[in-house]
């Protein structure tokens, strides 16, 4: 699969939902914990080497799941395999808690359910469709049968 | 730089809702001349949130690339087949080239081009906190007149959004359908809204009265159609305001975006 690397980097640089330099091991055998700087840019997490512009790279948060590892830990499957563990080291049980809360609510997926569900509960309520407004309430990924996936 | 592609290729296989899909022509790509020649290729695409993959063929199992539909405008283009519908997708980042695609007519030509231009995980996320912000005042209005006119003083009013963050919610991947609390929603297409719904969801004063047939305030006002005018011109004064806001604040990220 072909994607455009320059175009990555500059995401990466984007303003980030949450930054911090977290203990990283990757889904390998034999991996071990490395010190990185981890940066949830819309749905991507990226990861540096503490000393490098340029990322290593980058998870797409879509279909994932984030775990709490024990001790102040945390960590990323997705669900095409669900033994290829990304494992995450936090400074402590607070900074662990934010980011499984941000990761969770990270993808693309979580926010359209977001949006459906938003929409029916105000459509029950005012008996009016709030898309309107933004033209897009014909758009079949807003409607309710989008759920069924 | 790496990147997650196994599961970036499963999930664009899996069964979530596209956005968008047909064929495109494309040119460009590694191995490609830098100005766009010829026929080019023509490939299925499918648009899912934010990534666009390209496949093959429709039956394709798996994706040949994948463009992230973020920092970049969609516009019209020319292409160097003259009869092709044309558009490019230009990036904001240096040195990075646009991506140019046809489509066959111009109805598809359009539903691309709209489609990928609001494909930005920024503009999912304004009309969610749009959404949001309508859902909490529309909640307010609705307990304020119940409290008002019923006088009792014990209210079950609770200003907050349902708890999207239950558990089984996980970044939109719902491993089954009973953890999920938003897919109950589904069945609501066959019965009166509010009826069936996860019990979460009858957390504000009105989906519970009004799922249950019942007027959100005393028992004498028993006609819905007259409340329900009633709480329709005050949302009709509030969605003014939410939409000069909305408007400010997609301006205000469009100068963002463009710096």
């Amino acid at each position: 699969m072909r994607y455009n690397e320059k175009q990555l980097q500059a995401l990466s640089r984007q303003p980030a939902e949450m930054a911090a330099e977290l203990g990283m091991r990757g889904p390998k055998k034999g991996s071990v914990v490395k010190r990185r700087l981890v940066k949830l840019v819309v749905n991507f997490l990226f990861y540096f080497r503490t000393d490098e512009a340029e990322p290593i790279g980058a998870l797409v948060l879509e279909h994932c799941r984030v775990n709490r590892e024990e001790p102040s830990g945390f960590s990323i499957t997705f669900v095409e395999d669900t033994e290829r563990k990304y494992h995450f080291q936090c400074c402590s049980e607070n900074q662990c808690q934010e980011w499984i809360e941000a990761l969770r609510r990270a993808s693309y997926e979580f926010m359209r359910r977001s949006l459906v569900f938003y929409r029916n509960e105000i459509q029950k309520m005012t008996g009016k469709d709030p898309l309107e407004q933004f033209g897009i309430s014909e758009e079949t990924r807003f409607q309710l049968s989008s759920l069924k996936a | 730089m790496k990147l997650n592609e196994r599961s970036v290729a499963h999930y664009a296989l899996s069964d979530s809702p596209a956005d968008h899909t047909g064929f495109l022509r494309t040119w460009g790509g590694p191995g490609t001349p830098p100005t766009p020649s010829g026929a080019g290729r023509r490939c299925w695409f499918v648009l899912k949130g934010n990534l666009l993959f390209s496949f093959e063929s429709r039956e394709g199992r798996a994706p040949l690339s994948l463009v992230v539909l973020e920092g970049c405008t969609v516009e019209l283009a020319e292409a160097p087949v003259p009869e092709e519908f044309a558009f490019a997708i230009r990036f904001d980042a240096p040195g990075v080239r646009p991506h140019l695609l046809a489509a066959d007519g111009p109805a598809a030509q359009e539903a691309w081009v709209k489609a990928l231009s609001r494909a930005s995980f920024g503009y999912m996320r304004l009309v969610v906190r749009e959404l949001e912000g309508q859902l909490r005042d529309a909640r307010q209005t609705l307990a304020l007149h119940r409290r008002s006119s019923q006088k009792t003083g014990t209210s079950r009013y609770k200003p907050q959004a349902p708890d999207l963050c239950s558990p089984g919610l996980e970044n939109g991947h719902f491993p089954s359908k009973d953890c999920s609390p938003v897919g109950m929603a589904e069945e609501g297409g066959s019965r009166p809204a509010g009826w069936a719904l996860a019990e979460w969801e009858f957390q504000g004063p009105a989906s519970l009265l009004l799922g249950r047939g019942q007027s959100p305030v005393s028992p004498e006002t028993s006609c819905f159609s007259t409340l329900h005018d009633w709480y329709g011109q005050e949302i009709v004064e509030l969605r003014r305001g939410w939409l000069q806001r909305a408007r400010g604040g997609q301006a205000e990220c469009e100068k963002k975006d463009r710096p």
